[in-house]
């Protein structure tokens, strides 16, 4: 049973403001759709894989910068809602007392 | 000469190009009217380029030069969230309504160096979440063989723009089934690659470990043409592979009887079809078994026993990954920004407002099954389970070439049917979850129609095969529609 409290601690993890109306919902959808992947517990699963999907591999590269052109360097700051310069601008994280 | 976008095929319009039937110009602008004619009503496009006319020109350069390839001039839809430098890409969502992508994605810098004229970009469920197309913040698309229906989801823009003859063809993505379940309600032909044939750099991210971008055509050979323009390693998706990855002589696993012979075993997991499937589409599905058998296939009943495992999996798995990539729409490095009262603030501002409820149920639902204490339970048990599932069907693949089911467990729903029931809604994709699960490719083909109140619905045919065997799925797809 999933409560309104839970949808709560969930949203705040997930940074999602939720209406309270919202909230009411979600926790009777939650407890629909786990009733439907809780049938997943039933089965007998000896759990060690490795979570891989056919001949998928890790691929690395150099851990070096790629040079970028400043055209694109441009259009990628372009996107930010807020920016000073070449920086993109956010709020203070550290406040005074 | 009047162009007949109905009959038209990509391998015909390039044929007609060559020969100066007509021109790259003259295509474009007979779509560009038909769009404007059914758009409104259909919605499967949300925004038609006005350079349209622009590209075809170019096009038209090309091939007066002779310096033509199978894609040169052909007139295609781009579901929106693939990005094409300069131009918009929302993912249908709030979110990123004023996003203009920075780059192309690797699918379309291929497509736009085969000189493909790109008409417009495509509506879909808001970040590919949905099976209706109806989660879009810019309203629903609806069915082109009956207003009444949706067009299915996520890609069901890409769909319904394919079955109204507004593009040759459409790139989705398909992520549990969102290229093949609308493509199967709307009566085109969908593929879903082996996961890494087509670079997904340049997609905007779901899930993953599932997520493939595919095209939608109007026949299996026009699907395999823009397959072949797109696939191939990529050095920006290191999870992509080439022709070569899974490469091994046709038959190396298969038994003496059929090995070295063209394709020609088709596996049937009987114990899978026999709850919650519309008779219409059982009826369809023994009637193309019966056509396979006319054509000399081996019909092959096969065990997947735990194959109604794979949605519970994926309700699992998609969320996880949903939640993980979600996680980047912050309100600061690009798209919407709703102001709040500090930075934290600003976060559960911006992804309140911008995220919708399909999208916000799938990142709390992610949450949960990654929470400590859950972990185990949920995401380590359907990753196991996942596993198993593979490897039941690498088992099947021992014996038969392909897998078929139905596509859908129905023909097209109608509007609002579903949408106040979550798992109704996520039952759609119950067929066709299992090749993300296992990354294996699938293809939906047309398969007959069954009429509903008075309109003729399509009904799809599901195909599956062993990874990076698209050609089995292209081959025996060309033999059921007696395609040339």
């Amino acid at each position: 049973m999933i409560t309104v409290k839970d949808i709560e601690h969930l949203a705040t993890l997930s940074r999602v403001k939720l209406t309270d109306e919202d909230k009411e919902s979600l926790a009777m959808e939650f407890d629909a759709i786990l009733g439907y992947i809780d049938r997943l517990k039933k089965l007998e699963v000896k759990i060690d894989a490795e979570g891989r999907v056919g001949a998928v591999k890790n691929a690395m590269r150099p851990d070096e910068a790629a040079p970028r052109s400043p055209a694109e360097r441009e259009r990628l700051l372009a996107a930010a809602p807020d920016r000073e310069g070449d920086y993109i601008a956010v709020k203070k994280i550290i406040a005074q007392d | 000469m009047n162009i007949d976008l109905k009959k038209l095929t990509i391998a015909t319009a390039a044929a007609h190009l060559k020969a100066g039937d007509f021109t790259a110009v003259e295509l474009t602008q007979a779509y560009l009217d038909l769009v404007a004619a059914k758009n409104r009503e259909v919605n499967a496009y949300l925004e038609v380029f006005t350079d349209a006319i622009t590209q075809a020109r170019a096009a038209d350069a090309v091939i007066k030069d002779g310096r033509q390839g199978p894609l040169t001039g052909i007139p295609c839809a781009i579901k929106d969230n693939i990005l094409i430098q300069g131009r918009l890409a929302s993912a249908a969502s709030r979110m990123l309504q004023n996003y203009r992508a920075a780059y192309d994605a690797t699918v379309i810098a291929k497509l736009k160096e085969a000189g493909v004229v790109f008409l417009g970009r495509t509506n879909m469920d808001e970040f590919a979440m949905g099976g209706s197309t109806e989660n879009s913040a810019f309203g629903l698309t609806k069915n082109p063989h009956d207003l009444s229906r949706v067009a299915g989801g996520s890609s069901g823009g890409s769909a319904a723009a394919v079955a109204m003859d507004g593009a040759l063809f459409a790139l989705g993505t398909d992520t549990g089934g969102s290229i093949r379940q609308p493509a199967s309600f709307c009566g085109v032909v969908g593929l879903k690659p082996t996961y890494g044939a087509v670079s997904r750099y340049g997609a905007i991210a779901m899930g993953s470990s599932l997520d493939q971008i595919g095209p939608l055509a109007k026949t299996v050979a026009d699907a395999e043409l823009v397959f072949k323009a797109i696939r191939g390693r990529d050095a920006f998706d290191s999870t992509t592979i080439d022709e070569n990855t899974y490469n091994e002589p046709y038959a190396e696993h298969r038994t003496s009887k059929t090995a070295g012979r063209k394709p020609r075993v088709i596996g049937v997991p009987r114990h899978f079809l026999k709850d919650g499937v519309d008779a219409a589409v059982l009826g369809s599905f023994e009637a193309a078994l019966a056509s396979f058998e006319r054509k000399g296939y081996e019909i092959q009943e096969i065990a997947l026993p735990n194959i109604s495992a794979a949605l519970m999996v994926y309700y699992i798995i998609m969320p996880a990954e949903v939640s993980s990539n979600m996680a980047r729409y912050d309100g600061v490095k690009y798209g919407l920004h709703i102001d709040g009262k500090d930075g934290i603030d600003d976060y559960f501002e911006t992804r309140g407002a911008g995220f919708g409820r399909e999208v916000i149920r799938r990142i709390l639902l992610g949450t949960y099954v990654l929470s400590s204490g859950y972990y185990d339970a949920y995401y380590n048990r359907a990753n196991a389970v996942r596993k198993m599932i593979t490897d039941e069907f690498h088992k099947a693949f021992e014996s038969v070439d392909v897998i078929a089911t139905p596509t859908a467990p129905g023909p097209a729903f109608k509007i609002g049917e579903k949408t106040t029931d979550p798992v109704a809604m996520y039952l759609e994709d119950i067929f066709t979850v299992t090749a993300n699960i296992t990354g294996m490719p699938a293809i939906s083909l047309p398969c007959g129609t069954v009429v509903r109140e008075g309109a003729g619905l399509p009904i799809g045919l599901q195909l599956t095969a062993g990874h990076g065997h698209e050609q089995r799925l292209f081959d025996i797809g060309r033999d059921f529609l007696n395609e040339e």
